[in-house]
This record gives structure tokens, sequence and C-alpha cells, in this order.
């Protein structure tokens, strides 16, 4: 049985543990082969090259050299410089970058930009008419004070407008339990649902 | 994070053929230097924290075999691409009228938009959310073997009190899983050794005294499907989920139940336990205690109490045993009182 | 009318939608992150790993190894810059780069700057550092817990409240209670992320960064840097959400100031969420000892109200909420005692309803099971113990609608309807429990300057260096200007968050709407007294008026009697284009140098507990519904009702939007909120928003605010009670009130979790 050191004085000592992280990659197995060994130098003579990277966003073609790190979210922030799309945890946890990618709401701080290549986004800068008329949930969410700080808001929007577009906002407790991914800290919930029904309806013509 | 090569493999056995280049026979699929990611929303988050750390990654998405993206229903069950996302199983219509256990765990789980992204292969294969996992800092059994587990005497009130070892008592959080490994799911895998079946079952290892294996699969295996073998009582099935927050949050307890009934006694009852294990839990004790019984709170109770008759707690997890039988118990009521 | 924008009442501003609506739902609000900046380079920190120790060694050689690397401010480069101070401006005294002591979990150890993110995160994950390493002390019951007396330690806190004798009263009191409560660590967790971006203009130091306090951090900064503040601007046009967070300044800013300084080039970083809970303040844990005596007649003859509270060893952080505890009721006797536990934390700070969110929610559970032991009413209770004026020093209220408060919101839950008996209201397999508290927070107002231009085609601009956390200030601060010079709202623009307009106190304190409205209430008067100079001197339109009896309406001017002149035309005579008027406002009972204090970034606050003539308070009274699962004992809140009352209300929609937020986050810090802190090393375990959980939007159905009329005209010259914070005060004392009622079971510490009510 492995010895537990956070709790027992034996076992490894906690000084060792604490001088830097512990990853995987300190333990990973070398590779096995000379074979190995020539696939190994491949990659690292790759590893940081950048990539090419074509999205359409908001309608607009880009061609990006990213990173194949960088996030869909800095990519939209940082190098497209479309900085409505915002960071509220960089893990998932709060909804903040929800964009839509050919349609659907994803998040766009899980995503490398480069699995995007080729796709659709659609930003919240891309919502309004050229001519500046909102999108009936911009203007849902005015009327109905869905927002205080406003940072969460472009996640919001794009969630709500995707979540009606999933056929999950048929009614308040659907809206409620499928925008439920979306944190907003101030907590305009109430008021969140209220715009949504009020943009669904309006997009369904009822 | 570390920097990482990409590929988008275009089919599945060029996705096997750079695995299988990248890693070696005995390299864990987590560990490996070369990982498959699909959604990301699992991957790419341990990325981000250094818990993950492949140097090159291959992005299933262009995988050309379209049964990866299908949805097949039959009469022999129900076939899931591997590819297919969460969502789009939970809204499935067929998914949702034969077998609601599973569109439930599925809607219950985490967001719409991480079930707009996550793939169902790489949801059964989430990793634990452990909070001594995810901060590199602390040590880890399961992160780094040997390193020790600071969970045991740490802050423990999500961790597993079914199936913990001395090494590691991390909860496995899926929900999914429960519905699949109770109705006896089998996984197709395809790696450089070739194409396989593994019950469900098989395929999530107990930690025992190594919590780094967490499942059966090599590194350059392949989920290709999961399949759900037809029971046509599935549709008195159901998912309940138990969480601190009405929504977007780990199961504390959860239980899969589907039951075959005869008027009010229990032909056969199908029942699986989440958010209190280390790996996808099937309670066949708590089954066979079932057996032949008519279902009602007093033998929902002893079925729970069979079910966590080897339950072990710790200083803040304790709540959980309790609250995993009265989650059985609820959930055992509700699927017999269901409208089929 | 929809919810979102109630009809507005006596004394009550119309429901305006917010002036930057717009920017907010179209990505074009830019919050500091966003703001673009040129040749930026990015910062990614790096943070210690243990709570207590000393760094022994710092390998920086694979971080440097990263391609893009730029530099690693660490160790021995701060020397030059003087270390933070803990007070107004300051989170804490604690230099973390000035030397290698460790101070805390997630201590400042390097500060990585590359070309790219990626970069800068990947090298920062890569400093290892070696430790001397000293067993910390995590809270309360751990060893080495120093416990002093807070009473002047802190200038918020110098001395115990206390009123006749206590200990007399309650020896002889017929019906007792003696309990103990707690509530836990908690982080604010705004969802913008906290960043600061730099960049050096020749002297000129530019800082972009979320904050709370413009002025404050630029005096502040510039001391840390010994540069004068007039180099110095801070830019915080929008702020992503705050909750006391972005009050004080971190060590972070003056760093990343450093960077950009070595580099020549800006510098951005935006801290990770978890690096946040080491690196920011938070709500420390707390626990409270209250006894209270009563008749069986319900009349309290004696409390007393004990609280610990844990702080940093750096720095006494104390929030106290005995001041208003003690002043709640008509007690007869009062006593009450504040103790500090210092520990290897980092220096706590202001979160939402600092003092009044723990304590009276301890003060509140105490006074629901006095209600139930003296079998009354809880609504009956307080109203039989609803005082005349205040007990320590006797002083009226300015004013008080408790009670109004109460019977609006009991009505409007059916409150009535309610069966008193504990367990006997059940729908299903649902056991249902109702509850209900008070609300009451300080009503104050600090010193604040403000411009106001008005041009003669009717434009109005309001500078003023406060912040648009979310409260809508920037909107009401516009409709303060709209209503006073009659122009219609969308002609008016409002500037906000930035160091070089005149300046505004923290906003913090629920003193933002009270402070900058009379700061552009001034303003705009003075506007109105040169417009009316113009408009009736001798030959002009309203020739014989008398200023005072002049309205400003639909851009005329307006006489008594009726007659009118377009201000245009008044422009025109007095042949000037624009007015231009910059007020300073200063509240009663400010001391001489207040103004002067105002630009040095150290506001004084009035009002609440610290007037001569009266006391300061908004109230209000919430009533919770919940339901438990009466097998898996799950609580949700289906319905929740809260009145309030805070003088004048200058916009409906906004006001309702902060008390509601402010209810939900009480919901949550009843049943959810909570940073778990490892015992054995003092670090915290949940440190996302993944395991750190706050109220989503399933978790939130019915919920109602009534704004209850009130008019004080003794708070400001506004009439304003700021009501930001008033909302989660008392919630989750409702909360516990309403699990009570449903299952019997008595939980004081918070959250309150199936934990608790499985066993």
């Amino acid at each position: 049985m492995l010895k537990n050191p956070a709790s027992s004085a034996t076992g490894l000592s906690r000084r060792s543990f604490m001088t830097g992280t512990v990853s995987a990659a300190a333990a990973a197995p070398l590779l096995a082969s000379a074979a190995k060994a020539e696939e190994a130098a491949a990659v690292h003579s790759r590893l940081r090259e950048a990539v090419a990277v074509s999205l359409r966003i908001n309608g607009q073609p880009y061609a990006l050299s990213l990173d194949t790190r960088t996030s869909l979210l800095d990519a939209l922030r940082d190098h497209v410089g479309l900085t409505g799309t915002k960071k509220g945890c960089d893990h998932g946890q709060c909804g903040a970058c929800t964009v839509l990618v050919d349609g659907k709401r994803v998040l766009s701080c899980l995503s490398f930009a480069v699995m995007n290549q080729g796709s659709e986004v659609t930003t919240v800068e891309g919502l309004a008419s050229s001519d500046g008329k909102l999108h009936p949930m911009q203007q849902a969410f005015i009327d109905h004070d869905a927002f205080q700080c406003g940072y969460c808001t472009p996640g919001q929007i794009m969630s709500a407008i995707g979540c009606i577009n999933e056929g999950h906002a048929n009614s308040e407790d659907d809206i409620r339990e499928f925008m439920s991914g979306n944190i907003c800290r101030c907590a305009a919930y109430p008021n969140i649902v209220a715009a949504i029904v009020q943009a669904r309806d309006q997009t369904r013509g009822t | 994070m570390r920097p990482f090569v990409y590929e988008q493999p275009n089919d599945i056995s060029a996705a096997v053929a750079i695995a299988s280049r990248f890693t070696t026979d005995d390299e864990q699929p987590t560990r490996a230097n070369a990982q498959f990611i699909a959604g990301g929303t699992n991957l790419a988050d341990y990325m981000k924290l250094g818990v993950a750390v492949p140097n090159r990654l291959l992005d299933l998405n262009r995988l050309e075999e379209p049964a990866l993206r299908q949805i097949r229903v039959s009469d022999d069950g129900i076939r899931f691409g591997a590819l297919v996302r969460m969502g789009e199983a939970a809204d499935h219509a067929e998914v949702k009228r034969r077998c609601p256990v599973i569109a439930d765990s599925l809607r219950l789980a985490a967001s719409g938009q991480i079930r707009n992204m996550a793939s169902l292969a790489g949801n059964i294969l989430q990793r634990t959310r452990c909070e001594y996992f995810r901060e590199t800092s602390w040590p880890c059994n399961k992160r780094v073997p040997g390193s020790g587990c600071a969970a045991m005497e740490g802050f423990n009130r999500q961790h597993a009190v079914l199936g913990a070892s001395d090494a590691c008592i991390a909860t496995y959080h899926g929900d999914f899983a429960q519905a699949l490994i109770a109705l006896d799911a089998v996984v197709r895998a395809e790696g450089s050794r070739g194409a396989r079946k593994v019950p469900f079952a098989r395929l999530h290892r107990l930690p025992r005294d190594t919590p780094h294996i967490e499942t059966d699969l090599a590194a350059d295996e392949i989920i290709t499907a999961i399949e759900v073998p037809a029971v046509a009582w599935a549709r008195r099935s159901r998912y309940l989920k138990i969480r601190d927050r009405e929504s977007y949050a780990f199961a504390l307890a959860s239980a899969a139940v589907a039951l075959d009934l005869d008027g009010d006694s229990v032909r056969e009852a199908r029942i699986a336990l989440g958010g209190v294990a280390t790996v996808p839990w099937r309670a066949r004790a708590a089954e066979a205690a079932l057996q032949d019984k008519k279902l009602d709170e007093a033998s929902a109770d002893a079925a729970a109490q069979a079910a966590f008759a080897d339950a072990e707690s710790r200083q803040h997890n304790a709540f959980k045993v309790e609250l995993g039988k009265r989650t059985l118990v609820r959930a055992l009521l509700e699927t017999r009182d269901m409208k089929v | 009318m929809d919810a979102a924008a109630p009809k507005p009442g006596e004394n009550q501003g119309e429901p305006l939608p917010r002036i930057d609506a717009r920017l907010k739902v179209t990505g074009q609000a830019h919050y500091p992150a966003d703001l673009p900046t040129a040749n930026i380079a990015y910062g990614a920190l790096s943070t210690s790993s243990i709570a207590r120790g000393r760094v022994t060694k710092l390998r920086l050689d694979d971080a440097r190894a990263v391609p893009g690397l730029l530099d690693i401010v660490t160790y021995g480069d701060m020397d030059k810059v003087e270390k933070p101070k803990f007070g107004n401006s300051g989170a804490t005294s604690i230099g973390p780069l000035h030397d290698r002591t460790i101070f805390h979990d997630g201590q400042i150890i390097a500060l990585a700057v590359a070309e790219t993110f990626e970069a800068a995160e990947e090298a920062a994950q890569l400093i290892r550092a070696e430790y001397e390493e000293e067993k910390p002390t995590a809270s309360f019951d751990s060893p080495g817990a120093k416990t002093v007396d807070a009473a002047g330690k802190n200038p918020m806190h110098k001395e115990d409240v206390k009123a006749g004798n206590f200990d007399a009263a309650y020896a002889a009191a017929p019906v007792r209670i003696d309990a103990r409560y707690s509530t836990p660590t908690q982080h604010h967790n705004p969802i913008e992320l906290f960043s600061t971006t730099a960049f050096w203009q020749g002297d000129q130091l530019i800082v972009h960064e979320p904050t709370q306090n413009v002025t404050g951090w630029k005096v502040e900064l510039a001391r840390q840097l010994k540069i004068d503040p007039a180099n110095v601007r801070i830019l915080s046009p929008f702020i992503g959400g705050a909750f006391g967070s972005k009050g004080p300044m971190t060590p972070r800013t003056a760093i990343v100031a450093v960077a950009a300084k070595r580099l020549g080039r800006p510098v951005r970083c935006v801290t990770s969420r978890m690096q946040a809970f080491g690196t920011q303040t938070y709500r420390a844990e707390t626990r409270h000892r209250i006894r209270i005596g009563a008749g069986r007649d319900g009349r309290i003859t004696a409390f007393a109200h004990e609280g610990w509270e844990v702080t940093s060893r750096a720095d006494a952080y104390v929030v106290a909420g005995t001041s208003a505890t003690g002043r709640m009721y008509d007690y007869g006797s009062v006593l009450t005692h504040v103790s500090l536990v210092e520990a290897d934390r980092n220096t706590p700070g202001y979160m939402r309803s600092p003092p009044e969110t723990p304590y009276v929610y301890a003060l509140e559970n105490a006074m629901d099971e006095m209600a139930v032991t003296l079998g009354m009413d809880p609504v009956e209770f307080r109203r039989i113990n609803e005082p005349k004026v205040e007990p320590i020093g006797k002083k009226p209220f300015s004013s008080r609608s408790l009670i109004q408060c109460y019977d609006q919101a009991a009505d409007a839950f059916g409150w009535a309807k309610r069966d008193p008996k504990v367990g006997a209201m059940r729908d299903g397999d649902w056991l249902v429990g109702m509850g209900c508290a008070t609300a009451i927070y300080p009503t104050a107002a600090a010193p604040c300057a403000a411009r106001v231009r008005l041009t003669s085609d009717g434009d109005v601009r309001v500078q003023c260096g406060s912040h648009e956390i979310g409260t809508g200030v920037r909107t009401v601060a516009g409709q303060m200007a709209s209503e006073r010079l009659g122009v219609p709202i969308d002609k008016v623009n409002v500037e906000m968050g930035d160091s070089s307009l005149p300046p505004a106190p923290v906003s913090g304190g629920s003193i933002s709407t009270a402070s900058v409205c009379s700061a552009v209430l001034k303003a705009c008067d003075a506007i109105r007294t040169k417009l009316s100079v113009g408009a009736t001197a001798e030959g002009r339109p309203l020739a014989g008026s008398h200023n005072e009896e002049l309205d400003f309406a639909d851009g005329k001017i307006v006489a008594k009697g009726g007659a009118s002149a377009k201000i245009e035309d008044v422009f025109k005579i007095m042949q000037v284009g624009a007015i231009d008027e910059y007020a300073e406002f200063a509240p009663k009972g400010a001391t001489p140098g207040a103004l002067k204090k105002l630009y040095a970034g150290q506001p004084e606050f009035h009002g609440g507990d610290h007037d001569e003539d009266s006391v300061k308070y908004a109230f209000g009274a919430e009533f919770v519904e919940v339901r438990i699962n009466r097998y898996t004992r799950e609580i949700r809140v289906p319905r929740i009702v809260g009145a309030f009352a805070a003088g004048r209300i200058m916009n409906t929609r906004t006001a309702r939007s902060q008390l509601m937020g402010g209810m939900i986050w009480g919901i949550g810090q009843a049943l959810q909120e909570a940073t778990e802190v490892d015992g054995r090393y003092a670090r915290y375990v949940n440190r996302d928003l993944q395991d750190y959980l706050v109220p989503v939007n399933a978790d939130i159905r019915d919920l109602q605010v009534i704004l209850v009329p009130e008019v004080d005209h003794a708070v400001n010259p506004a009439g304003v009670k700021g009501l930001g914070e008033l909302g989660n005060v008392g919630t989750a004392a409702a909360v516990a009130s309403a699990v009570y009622h449903a299952t019997g079971n008595r939980i004081r510490d918070l959250p309150i979790r199936i934990d608790q009510l499985i066993a």
C-alpha cells in the first residue's frame, strides 16, 4: 500500500513535493526505442511552430497564425481584437466566453483555436445588423435589465440565442436549466429569463 | 501549458497509426505524449492546469467515418457513435423514449455549452475533479504515482465512499456512465492491436494501489462506439442526481435505475450509483435485494442498505453514505411510479 | 410595465434603462483588460504553494528557456519601490517580492513576462521554488492561532459598543437563549478576472485595472513607486463586478508597473481564477456567540453579541458588525465584544456588506430562535422590540421604515397562510418552510467632486471619478443631471472610472449613489443658478421671477406663473456656448480637511452611526420559502420576497436589480458559498468556480422586490440611502429560519447544506 505523505510523518517528505509542481510529465516514461527517440526529436522540432488557422468570424474571413495552445477565446480577444467575448475563468466553469461555432453555443476557452479551422464563429459583436439595429436578444436584455456589471452579458446573450436555437427555451423552467452554464455574479437571473422569453416570442413571431 | 503539436487524422486507422508511433504499449492514455482530443472540455482544462501534459494532440473531429457521428436505434439496442455530442444524445427522441435514464443522465450533466462540445466517448473517460488532483502542487497518487494523497486527511467532502483504496479516494464524477453501466453497455474500441469490445463494467479500473491507471484502454486505442443492448423495460428508467445547486454541479450522490416490474413486484432491477464511488458503480447487491420483491419504501431501503454495506467514509464525506442510500430509495420509488 | 421596471412610488425616480446598456449588450463596453494596447507583453504570476516560511531558492532556468520569455520579476526587483500599505486603498501590507518570507498560501513569488499569453503561462508554471517551511496556522482552532481584542486595532473599530448592565438584565430575564453561529470563508469571485495592464509614457504611468477606487489607487501606487500622483492615471471605464474585491489595491499592480518600466512596453497580467483566491482579498470566516434575555411578553431586556474574525498576521482587518447589531432593536441592555484571530492567511477585505452579512446573520438567526422559544410569531417579536431610539447612544434614527417593510413583504409573501408548527407544511415529498429576517445597512456618504457641462444645444457631460461596477451609478448620475437641467437622458453623457476625472470616493459602503448624486446635484444647481440669472435679469424673458421658483424641464426654464424660456435661447442671450461647473460635495459633519483628503484618496465617511444628530440606516425585511426533499434533503428556494426602504430611489429599475442581486447573494451565502481551507496547510482547496459554488439561473425562481417609499432629508442632499449591500443582509437568516420551520433543525453554521440535514 502506498503511504500517504500528506498525512504521515514517514513517506515522501512534504518538502520535496512542495518544491514545485508535480505533473505527469515529470514521471512520463522514456520512449522505448531509438525509433521513438527519432519521433520525439521530430515532435520537438515542430513543437512551437505557429499554425495557420482560417476562421470566419461574424461573416468575415480571418487568416491567423497561432500557437497551437491558443484558445478560441484568446484568438478572438488577442489576435482578432474582438474583446466582447469575455474570459471569466478560462476553465469552462462560468460561460462568459460563450460563442456560437457553426450555430452552436460552445465555450471558447476550452476550445483550441486550431480545432476550429474553417468554422463560422459568431460573437456578440456580430449580432446587431449593419445599420445598428440590435438583435432582439440584445434589445430584450436592455428592456429587462438583464445585467448589472455587464461582464457576463455577451456570454449570456450568445448562450440565450443558442438556447432558443436548440429548442430549449420552451418554458421558463427550461430556460433556467439550460442557461445555468452562464454564471451571473450580479445575479440578474430572473431578468435574464424574462429577456429570453421576450426574444423567443419575438423571433418566433408570436 | 506545455506546447504541443496538433494533428488532424482523417480516419480511425490514421489516428491509431499516429498514436501508436508516439506512445508505448505500457503507457497510460492519460499520461502519454500523444493524446486524443474530441470536445476538449476535460482535456483542455487539465492541460491548462498542467495536470495533463501531452506534447501531441490528435484531433478526432475530422475522422471521416460517418458512424462516429450517428445514433442508430434498432431492435438490438442503441449504438452511439463516439463523436456524438452529449447534447445531441440527450435530445434524441428515441433515446428519451427507450432509455430515459440515458437521456436524463446526459441532460443533468454539465451545462448546455459543455454538452454541445463534449463527445460521448470523451464524457465517459472524463477524469476525476478531485481538487487535490486538479492543483499540481498537492501530492496525488493518480497524477504522480507514489506521491501520496492529500485528500485522505484533507477536505474530502466530495470524495468517494465506495471503491476507494488507501491510495486514492477520488470520485468518478460522470453521470452518463452510470446509465451505461446499469444497462450493460459495451464499448467498441480500435487500436494498433485491432478492434475489440469492452463491457462497460470493465472499462474503468478501481484505484487499488494504481490509481493512475484509470481505464482498460491502451494509449493508442480510440473508442469508436458505445452500444446499449435493447432492454424493452428500460423505458421504466430514470437518473436522479442530488447536488448542492439545482444545476451545473457534480453529483453528491446519484442513482441510475431501470426496473422490470410485474405489478408491484420486481422482476429485474438495474442500479448504478454516481457521485459516491471511485468508478462508475453498479450496485448488484442492491439489485439482488430487490429481486422478486414488492417494491416499496421498506424494500427500497433494504436495497440501499445493501448497496452501501461496504461504504467507508472520511472526515467530510460521511453524509454521502446516508445521502447515497436515500437517493437510491427515492430513485427506486420514483422509477416505480413512472407512467410508461 | 414589466417586473424589471417597477412603477415609481413616492420619492422614487423613473426606471430608465441603463445609459450604458447598449455598450454592454453589443460587446463594446471595454473592461480594463479589453482596452486596446499596442505592442503588449503578457504577464503570468507564479505563486507560493506553502502558507508560512521562506523561499530559499527560486529556480528560473526552465522558465527562462521558454521561447518568447522577456523578463521575470521576482525577489530583488522590487527593492526600489515602497512596500504596500494596508488601509483605505491597500489590501495588505505584505510586499510579496520585498522579502522571501511567505505569509500565506498563493503569495506572489514571481511575475513571468513574455511575448504571448501562452509563453508567459508556460514560464510561470515552470518556476520552481524551494521553501523552508514552517507549520502554518489555518484558522480559529489551529495551533498557533492568536486571539486579540479587535477594538483599537483598526480605525474601523475603535471600541466595543455597550449599553446598560447586560449581566444583571440577562440573569434576571425569564427567557434566555445562548447560541453560537458561524460563517465560512468566502471569496467575491466577480466574473471579470482580476487584471493589471500597465504602460509608461515617459514619466507617466497608465494603468488599466478594474477598481472601485481610481483616486485612492493613484495615490497609493504613486507612493509605492515613489512618483508624483499627477504622473499616475488609473483607467477603469467598466468593471466586471466587484463586490468589494476591487476596492483595495493588491501588490500585483506595482509589480506589473515595474515590469512595464523594465521592458519599456505595456504589460498585461490577467490573474487566473485560482490565483485570485490567494492574491486578492476575501471574506474571512467569523464566529458568534449571542445571548438574548427577554420577558415572557417578548420584550428584550438583554442582548450580547460576541464576534470572532480571522485576519492575517500582517494586518488587523476588522469588520465588527456589532455596531449595527447592537443598534438593531430596543434591547434594554447591550454588551458586545469583537476578537481578532491571527492566522497565516492573506489579509481579508471588504465583501458585499462586510460587517452586516455575518453579524446580522447571527443576530437574526438568534432572533428567530428566541421567537420560537417565546412561542411568538417572528414578525411580531420584531415589532414588539422596535426601538424609538437606538439603544447605544439613544439617538433617533433619521428614518426607519422596518415595520412598513415587514408589513408589505409579509402581505406579498402570504405570511398569514403559514402554519407556524414545525414540519406542518408539505407538498408531496417536499417539506415546506417559511422564514423571515431583517436587513439593515448603514447609510453613509463621503465627499465627492463632479464636473457638469451643459452646452447651448442641450448636451450634458457629467464627469466624476466614480466607478460603474454594475450598480447603475453612471445611469443615476446622468438621471440626476437630466432631471435638474431639464434635458432628456439621451442628451447626457457620463464619464467615470478615470483618475483624471474629478475625484469620487471608493465605491464601497453603498455610498456611491448618495455621494455622486449629491455632487452632481450641486454642479447642476450651479449651472441652474447661472442660467437663471441669465434668464431673469432685467429685460430677459423671465425677468421678475426668483431663481428658486424656476423649474428646468423639457429644455426650458419655466417660471412659476407658466412663462418659460428655451434654454438654448438663454444661452444665446448670455452669449456663451456652454456652462461648466465643478462642484465639491462634502457631507454634513465633514471635517475642514475632508475635501483635501478626498483628493488624497482618503475619503471620510459620514452617516451610519458616526453622526451626532441621528443614526442613519436603510432597512428591509425578507421572507423566504424553502423546500426540502424528505428523502434527500436538498434545499431549494422557490420563493423570496424582500421589501426595502432606502430613502429616495433614483431609478426603480437599477435599485430593484441591485436588491435582487443582493437577495440572490444571500441565498448563495445561505446554501452554497464557502471557501474550504485545508487546516493542515492553511491552503485554499476549492479555488475555482467548479468547486466554489455560487447560485446559477436554475437556483432562482420567484423573486419579488418591493421598494417601500421613504423620505429622508437628513441623510444627504440627494436624500438617497445606498442599497447595493442591503439586499443580502439577513437573507441567510431568513433561509435558516425557513429550514428550521420545515425540519425542526436549527442550523447555525453556514452554508446550510445536505450534510447538516441528512444525519
